[in-house]
Parts: structure tokens; sequence; C-alpha cells
């Protein structure tokens, strides 16, 4: 079993112990998480990468409350996620977790403002205007709050998307792909935002990718294969990362 | 299989659950006509065996020729005839027996001190006839009346009013007199001709209070000896009758009666069943094209796809109207297994509610079966076919596009078509109400707003539910703001779904304020034209009831309390060749009791030879005081009668006003139909009534109303008839909470990532589940509305256009408080219709949602 355990000593905004997903039963049992433990220090960006089918997806899913281990806890700050019911769980990826997908991040009924907003409605709370409206300055569209989703760019989507997940100064943003769709200028602007973020404000991002580029932005990279935690890299580079990445493919 | 088969069906068979409304909306509206049909058919079946069964031992029946009807009667009135003709008849060669057939209106009251029956059919005594087969009644149980004051009555009669053999009531004939009950009678095997009422009673009694004169019998029933035809005996009889009396074969007379039944009641029956399956189907086609639409258009990739790959347009449509036929014959034929059971189970709830239903099996013809069947593939085929041609017209470049689902608008087209229409519509219903006023132009002007109601409902769709949705952001925040936005998604959708409901609600309303109306209207004439402080009546309606004794009116004149007491009876005679109802009074009387506006001539001297009638009849027929009318009575007298006196207003008096004295020598049996009665001065309303009550009690115990009571009571009908109406509309708005329902399930699946997203950012289950609710009662709220509006429009389109075609003046009432009702179950329904895919829309795995394809 992996022991290797990413922690800085720090507080954790999100942490899982020995976290085992499994699905299906019988011939098609796949363990997505064998076992994995992991700490995501908070006001740090973290990226976790690994090949396709490596567990990372569900790794960040059961992190953030989406989904539900099999063995293993997993933590959002201190709370344990497998004490709640769907109800509270809904609650706190509401008040303490941000998210921003890879694609389909606006309802597309609501305003870029409406969409910034919805958490914050949907708990019926005003939420921190100033805080909103520092979110609004920093991915710069102020001039197109009126607008609807579809009359934006996919750049500009994914920034409204970013500016969402922060809005209720949640204890962690999950962000799975969120330049998947983009080219790479737009994808640079929003992975830019994202650490900006994280510097200025002391936020928590944990992001999900498998572009070394990307991930470069992040202050650590941990590595997943085969449901495992098998690496960590700190202040990664992307040529770094691709070299890390390279290893996987030869057999070990 | 051919390809397009094989494409619909596999498609079928993976979405099945949308297709499940479109079935259901099918299966009901087809199970509700065939139901209609079958029972129809089975019923008049049923009365053809039961009469012919009743009816087969008489040969012959011997009556008056002329038979003078009034407006809105089938039936007629015909002289009594002679009962010695029964001498004459006996002797002529080949007849067997013959019978004198006394028949008049007699109420039974049960042991429960109320009269039985009276509310539609007919409540009927007669002689008993001893000779079975001329009888159409047969002795169940006890024996015949021998001596005066002993009955035998129907089973069902009996029945109903817990009477026994042996018990001792009154019969209303309508004198109250004692009767013992010594047997009971069927008929044609069943406990009574369905709600009927019989009481047979001895011969002599029967003239004494069914007819004016003794010696004279409605008809002569005629019983063939062996070796002679119907035809002949009727041959034979002929040369010895009178002038004026005529001989029809049993055949011919059970044809109608029968025919009179069908007439009546089954016809009325079912076509009044058969316009409400009507509006079922309507709101139906609505519903299915609604869901087909939206199908076609969430599978614009698929079909795009198909057409890249080389399909046809035709192939294309093929597939699509395919499948449409698979559900149209599938739910067409299972509505058919449905009808034929709605049939059988109202077969067995019938006797069950007193209702004495024929028996035999059903009558399942194929016009029953054919019809509907044809009409359920023709709806649902035909609700099919735009979007099938529009999935044809898919272009193969869709597949490659990330197309938006259905975010059709409202065209400019369809406002400048809609736009017209509902200018053509105004114009129209307003030209049939106000200019010129006909049923016909105003109908077609009903029609013609229908449509465009249809056709605007896209354009209104946003700003309507953007109004009507407007308090929801308030109230339940980004729920409700999410739910406003959704209803507006696609204006056309929304609008398609909401029109259903639309015309459901429309035909409730239009009910609702046309039964208001018809209150109004009889509380405006009475208190109009009656003056009078109470009224006795009999409630009764249709052929039923007995009539109050013509005596009550000159007893309650006895009182001290009274000033005035009038009874009105009725009179039947042609004038000027056309049959007329007559008011028989005592006209100065009823000049107290009643306001008869301006009388030009005077009421004082109306004799024997002289006539009152209204201004409008006068008008009419182009008489003045002075002018000389030729009465034709029954009896074939005809007289020359003076137009003394034209009056103002007839509404509860009547349009032509004859004296008793006049009318004596024609009278029938005598009964009055209602008594007004006018206090003395100083005389409290309580006082009064109870004073008139006492009196009554000796004559059969009438009701005794105040003017408001009497107002009220004349317009309980009305709600009766209402309640059905709304009982036979639930299945219309049922269908339209199906559309309803299936619209949301088919949105739900197209949005199902938006939702994962909500759920993922923090939207609770609870309010994932508003959100759907809300958007439901949204659309519901809309088309409750839309239905409203127009209902109400229709409603007074309706009364405005009758009281102008038509002699009588109607009031127009709104009915704020009913509507409102109408308003909040249309609002209640939404959200009922929404609980399902609310739910559906709440079990939705976040992770499914969110992953990408």
């Amino acid at each position: 079993m992996t022991t290797t355990t990413a922690s800085t000593g720090t507080l954790s905004a999100a942490r899982v112990v020995d976290a085992v997903k499994v699905y299906g039963s019988g011939d098609t049992r796949v363990r997505a998480l064998d076992g994995v433990s992991v700490d995501f220090p908070a006001g740090r960006f973290t990226a976790i990468m690994g090949p396709s089918g490596s567990g990372k997806s569900t790794l960040m899913h059961c992190a953030a409350g989406l989904d539900t281990l099999t063995e293993g806890v997993s933590y959002i700050g201190d709370t344990d996620l497998g004490s709640l019911d769907d109800r509270r769980l809904t609650l706190l990826r509401r008040d303490r977790v941000g998210f921003v997908f890879q694609a389909f991040n606006l309802v597309p009924t609501l305003t870029v403002e409406e969409n910034i907003r919805l958490p914050l409605d949907l708990a019926g709370g005003k939420g921190d205007p100033e805080w909103i409206d520092a979110l609004i300055e920093v991915v710069g569209l102020r001039d197109r709050l009126r607008h609807r989703p579809a009359e934006l760019s996919g750049g500009q989507q994914q920034r409204v998307a970013v500016a969402r997940a922060f809005a209720g100064r949640p204890d962690v943003v999950f962000a799975d792909e969120p330049t998947g769709n983009l080219d790479s200028r737009s994808g640079g602007e929003v992975l830019g935002l994202l650490a900006r973020t994280v510097r200025q404000t002391a936020r928590t991002v944990v992001m999900v990718t498998h572009d070394p580029v990307a991930a470069a932005h992040a202050d650590e990279v941990v590595f997943l294969a085969d449901g495992r935690l098998v690496d960590r890299m700190e202040s990664p580079t992307a040529d770094r990362v691709l070299d890390r990445l390279k290893a996987f493919e030869v057999p070990s | 299989m051919n390809a397009s088969v094989r494409l619909s069906t596999s498609s079928l068979r993976a979405h099945k659950r949308r297709f499940a409304g479109t079935f259901l909306a099918v299966f009901l509206g087809v199970a509700f006509l065939a139901g209609t049909l079958v029972m129809g058919d089975t019923l008049r079946a049923g009365f053809d065996t039961m009469f012919g069964n009743a009816t087969s031992g008489t040969d012959a029946v011997v009556r008056s020729a002329e038979a003078i009807t009034t407006p809105g009667e089938s039936q007629g009135v015909r002289e009594p005839v002679d009962t010695d003709l029964v001498k004459t008849v006996e002797q002529v060669p080949g007849v067997a027996a013959a019978a004198p057939d006394v028949q008049g209106a007699g109420q039974l009251i049960g042991a429960d001190g109320k009269p039985i029956g009276g509310q539609g059919p007919p409540t009927l005594a007669g002689n008993w006839i001893d000779d079975p087969e001329l009888n159409p009644y047969r002795l169940a149980e006890g024996r015949a009346p021998k001596k005066s004051g002993e009955v035998v009555v129907n089973r069902g009669t009996a029945d109903r009013g817990d009477l026994k053999i042996g018990d001792t009531t009154i019969l209303r004939t309508p004198d109250p007199v004692e009767v013992t009950i010594v047997g009971l009678a069927t008929f044609g095997g069943e406990d009574g001709m369905a709600q009927v009422t019989f009481t047979g009673m001895t011969l002599s009694d029967a003239e004494k209070y069914l007819t004016a004169r003794p010696g004279e019998a409605s008809s002569i029933q005629v019983r063939a000896g062996p070796g002679v035809g119907q035809q002949e005996l009727v041959d034979r009889l002929t040369p010895v009758l009178p002038r004026g009396v005529e001989a029809i074969s049993g055949q011919e007379s059970t044809e109608e009666n029968t025919d009179m039944i069908s007439s009546q009641f089954l016809d009325i029956f079912t076509t009044f069943l058969l316009v409400f399956s009507g509006v079922a189907l309507l709101v139906a086609t609505f519903s299915i094209h609604n869901t087909f639409a939206i199908v076609v258009a969430q599978r614009t990739r698929e079909n795009a796809l198909l057409r890249a790959l080389g399909a046809s347009r035709r192939q294309v449509t093929a597939s699509t109207l395919t499948e449409a036929s698979v559900v149209a014959v599938t739910a067409s034929a299972a509505g058919l297994a449905g009808g034929i059971g709605v049939a059988a189970g109202l077969q067995a709830l019938f006797p069950a509610i007193g209702f004495p239903f024929p028996e035999g099996d059903l009558v399942i013809g194929v016009l029953s079966m054919a019809l509907p069947l044809a009409v359920g593939i023709v709806v649902c085929l035909g609700s099919a076919l735009l979007p099938a041609v529009r999935a044809g017209r898919t272009a193969p470049l869709a597949a490659l596009r990330e197309t938006a689902v259905d975010q059709s608008g409202a065209s400019r087209v369809r406002a400048v078509i809609g736009g017209g229409l509902a200018a053509l519509a105004v114009a129209v219903t307003l030209t049939g109400v106000l200019v010129s006023p006909s049923l016909w132009l105003a109908g077609a002007g009903s029609v013609t707003t229908l449509a465009a109601f249809v056709v605007l409902g896209p354009v209104a769709s946003t700003t309507a539910v953007r109004v009507i949705g407007g308090p929801l952001d308030r109230l339940r925040g980004v729920t409700g703001s999410l739910a406003r936005r959704n209803a507006l998604r696609s204006p056309r959708r929304t609008a398609a779904t909401a029109s259903a409901l639309m015309i459901g609600v429309a035909v409730v309303s239009l009910f609702t304020v046309f039964g208001a109306s018809l209150k109004a209207t009889m509380d405006q004439t009475v208190s109009r034209s009656f003056a009078g402080d109470v009224a006795v009546s009999t409630p009764s309606f249709g052929a039923g009831g007995s009539g109050l004794s013509p005596r009550l009116a000159g007893a309650v004149q006895q009182l001290p309390e009274v000033d005035t007491a009038v009874g009105l009876g009725r009179g039947v005679a042609e004038v000027d060749g056309k049959g007329r109802v007559l008011t028989v009074t005592d006209p100065l009387a009823l000049e107290r009791t009643f306001d008869l506006g301006t009388v030009r001539g005077s009421l004082r001297d109306l004799g024997t030879d002289g006539i009152a009638l209204t201004e409008k009849e006068a008008e009419k027929q182009g008489l003045t005081t002075g002018d000389k009318a030729r009465l034709t009575f029954t009896d074939g007298v005809k007289d020359t009668f003076t137009v003394r006196a034209v009056y103002g207003q007839s509404e509860l008096a009547g349009d032509y006003v004859i004296t008793r004295a006049a009318w004596a020598p024609h009278r029938t049996q005598d009964s009055d139909t209602l008594v007004a009665v006018s206090f003395k001065d100083g005389v409290s309303t309580g006082a009064g009534k109870a004073a008139v009550e006492k009196v009554a009690a000796r004559y059969g115990d009438p009701e005794v109303q105040t003017r408001d009571e009497y107002a009220q009571s004349s317009a309980g009908g009305i709600d009766m008839m209402l309640t059905l109406v709304y009982a036979l509309l639930a299945l219309a708005v049922l269908i339209a909470l199906l559309g309803i329902a299936n619209t949301l399930t088919l949105a739900i699946h197209e949005r199902t990532r938006e939702l994962g997203l909500l759920r993922a950012v923090g939207q609770t289950r609870s309010q994932l589940r508003a959100m759907v609710r809300w958007e439901s009662v949204l659309v519901a709220a809309f088309g409750t509305v839309g239905g409203l509006a127009l209902g109400a429009f229709l409603g007074w389109v309706l009364v405005k256009a009758s009281d102008g075609a038509s002699d009588s003046a109607f009031a127009f009432a709104m009915p704020p408080l009913r509507l409102a009702v109408v308003a909040l179950v249309g609002l209640a329904a939404g959200a009922l219709a929404g609980l399902r895919p609310a739910r559906r829309a709440a079990r939705l795995d976040v992770l499914r949602a969110i992953a990408t394809e």
C-alpha cells in the first residue's frame, strides 16, 4: 500500500484518508481508488494528475462530496463527509465548496451576475457584496453582467464559473479539467485567474487536469496511477510534470 | 423489416416513458367515446326489448288522431276517447279483448313523507288493466286493485319510497288521494320503465281522479283473436271508429314509445356525453402534438445523423409516423377495451343507484367500435403529422452542430395570423351578439376566438408567464426565478402545453358563467314579475310531478291573512294554427300577484271567449285588442276568442291567458302548476307562510316558498347540471394535466446536465422539486388564466346571443367565487401535475448529470 502523503503541516482544507472506491461488482469490479490518503492544504493551489483511469476524477468527486467512498474517510475542514445525509452534503457544497467543471458550468437561463451569485441565492443569503464586487473585477466581466451565458465565449464562460466558485468564500474550490474545452490562450487566462485568486485571497483550489501546462500553474502536483497516490511535486513546471508523466508509461 | 419501421420500434422501446402520456391521452379519450356509444346502444336495445315484452299483447291502440304539440315538446297532447267506444270495438270481428287505458299524472308519497320521483322522468298513474295481455305491467306480488283506494305500484317505485304491500300512503293527483298498496308490478321484466313511476288504480278511481269527466280514456288497448294480424285488426277497426279517432297497430305504438324514450332521453344523454368526449379528445390532440413535437426536437441530432448516413426525408418522416401509429393503434385498441369496461361498469352501477338498467348483454355495434378506433388513430396521427414532417426536414448538418433543443420563439407570421384571427373573431362575434343577434354568427365567432387563442398562445405566453410569475422571484427567491425562466424557455412549448388545459378550463368556465347567468335570469324573472309574497309549487322538472290541486288556491284565499291567492293552470291549444301553452287562471287575481307590465285593454272581462296575450306574441301574430283569434282545442273544438288585453311581460305568467271558465269544457286532468299568494297589509311573511303551509298540508303538502326561496329553487336544477358537467370535464382536465406532466418530464430529460450543475453547486433536492413544481404551476396558471378569460368571454357571447336571438330575456352574471374556485383548482392541478416530474428530477444522480459526454 502506498503511504506517500502530501502534507505540509499547515491546516488542511480538504483531505481523504485511506480512500477506497469500488465500482461495479463481480467481473466488472473496478477499484478506482485503492487506499489513497491525501491532504489538500489550505491556501494552496493543488493539481491532481495522472493518466486516464488513474482515479483522479473519482478522487476529486469523493473529496468534494459529489460521490461517496466505499471505504475510508473524506473531510472538508473537520467535517466527515461520510456522516452527512444528502441534504447536509448539498448544504455543505453550497456553503463551503466551489466548483468549476470542464463544460456546462452555467445555468443558461440566468445572467452572468445571477450565475455568479447562484450559490448565495440558493442559500437565501446576500453574501459579501464587496467580495463579489472584487471577484467581478478580478475576472474582468463587469461589462457583461447582464448577458446570458450563450452570449459569451468559452473562456469568458469559464471565468464566470471561477467567479461563481469563489462567490461564497468557500473552504475549497474543486476544478475538474477547467481548461479542457478551451484554446490555450483562454485556458491560460482561466488558470492565471485561479492561481492569482489563491495567492491574493488565500483561497484553496484543487484542480484535476491531464495537461502539464495547466498543472504548472499549481503550487504542488500530486500524481495518481491505478487508484494510488504515487508521487507529489512542489513548484512544478510543465517540463518536469511531463517527464514525470512519461515515467508512468514505462511499466514499472 | 423495413428500415424506418425498425428504427421507430427500437425508438419506442427505448423511450417508453415518453409515450406513456400520449398513450394515456388517446386511451382515455377513446375509452370515453366507445363507452358512451356502447352504453347508448345497449340502453336503446334494452328499452326496445323491454317495451316489446311489455306491450307484446297489445295488437292495436285506438286513440284521437290529432295531437297538439307545443314548442319544446315532442309528444303532444291528445284528446281523450269515449270509454263507450270499447263496446263498439269489442263487437268488431277478430277482436279478442279491448280495455280503456286512462292515464294521468300521479305522484306517490314515500314512507318518509317525501314525494317519489318527479325530477325528470314522468310520474304516471292510470287504471290497472285486468287483461294481463293488454297491461304493459305484470303483477309480481300481491293482487290487482279491486275496490276504490287500492293500487298496484311498480316495484322500483315502491323500493324507492320504502313502501310495501299493505302500506297506506298518499297519491297526489294532484288532490291527495289515500291509497293502499295491494300489489307490486314489473314492466317488461324490470322493476320499472327506467325511473318512471306508475300507480295503477281501479278504472272508476282512475276516471274520478285522473280525468275531467268520467267516461273518457286516453286510449283503448285492443287484443286480436287468433289468426288476425295487427294490420288486419287495424283495417277492421278503422271503419267503425268515429271521425277524429284512429287505430294504430301495437307495433307502431311500441315504436312511438321507444322513439319517444330515444329522443327525449337517450339521444340527449348520448349527445351530451359525446360532446364531452369531443372536448376530451380535442384536449388530447394538443397534448399529443406537443409530445411528438418535443420528441422530434430532442431527436434532431439523431435524425440528422440518419440523414447524413443516407436516410431520405421520407424515411425519417415515415419512421416518426410509424412510431405515432404504433402508439395510436395500441392506445385506441386499449381504449376500446376500456370503453367496453366503462359500459359494463355502468350497467352494473345503474341498478345500484336505483336506475333499472334494461337487462341483456352489452350491445357492441360495429360503429361504436369503428368510430372511436378511427377517431383515436386520426387524432394521434394527425397530431404527429407536423412534427413528423419537421423531422424529415432535418438538415444532415444538424448532426454536427451543438443544436440547442427547441428554442423556437413566437414568429412574426404567427403574431400576424393570430392578430388577424383575433380581429376577425371579435368582429364576427360582436356582430352576432350586438348588431344582428344570431347564435350561428356568435358560434362561428366563438370558434374563431378559440383558434385565435391557440395561435396567439406562444406570442402571449412570454408576457403572460413573466407577469404571472413576477411575484415568484420575491416569494421564492432563486427557485422561483429559475422556475419562471424555465417556463419562458420555449414559448411555443409552454403555450401548447397550456393550451390543452386552457381549453378544458375554458369549457368549465363557459358552463359556470352560463349556469350563473341562467340562475340570474330566473332570479330576475321572479323578482321582476312575481309581485306576491309566497309561491306554492311542487318542486319538479321535466315530465315529473303532479302539480297542485286546483282547489288549493280557493282554500288559501279563505285565510284571513291572504289578500289574493291565484292558481295558474296549464292548457294547450292551437292559436291560429300553432300549438301554444295557455295559462288558465283568474286574470284579475293574476294582475294583483304578478307584474304584467303595461296592460292595454282590460283583464276584467275575459269571460269564456276572451284571451289576453303578451305584446311580443301579439306582434308576432299581428293581433291587437279587439281582434279575433282562432283557438283549436285538443278535443277538436274550434272557438273564436277576442283579444281583450295585451300585457307587457310574460315570464312567469305565460304568453296566453284564458279564464278557467273558458278552459273548463276542454280540460283534462285538472291541476295548477303554481299558486301565487299575496298577504294583506300588516301580515308578516313568516306568519302568512305558516298559515298557507297549514292549508297546503291538506292538499298533498306542496312546498310553500317566499319569493327568494322560490327564485332559488327555480334554479336548483342548474346546479345539478353543473355538477354533472364538472364531473364530465374532469376527464379533459386530467388529460391536460397528463400533458403538462409529460412535457415537464421531457424537459427534465433535456436539462439533465443543468439540473446536475444546480445540484452540484448546492441546490437541495427540495429546492429542485420546488423549482419543477413551480414551473408546472406557472404553465397551469397560464392555461387557467387563458381558459378563464376565454370561457368568460364565450359565456358572455352565448348569453348575449341567446338574449338577442331568442324571445326570452337572458341576464348575464359572472360568478366570481365559482370562477375563483376554478382558478384555484387549475393551479392546484398544476402543482399536482408537477409532482411526479419533480420527484424524478430530484432523483437524478448528480455525478451522471455533470459527467461530460
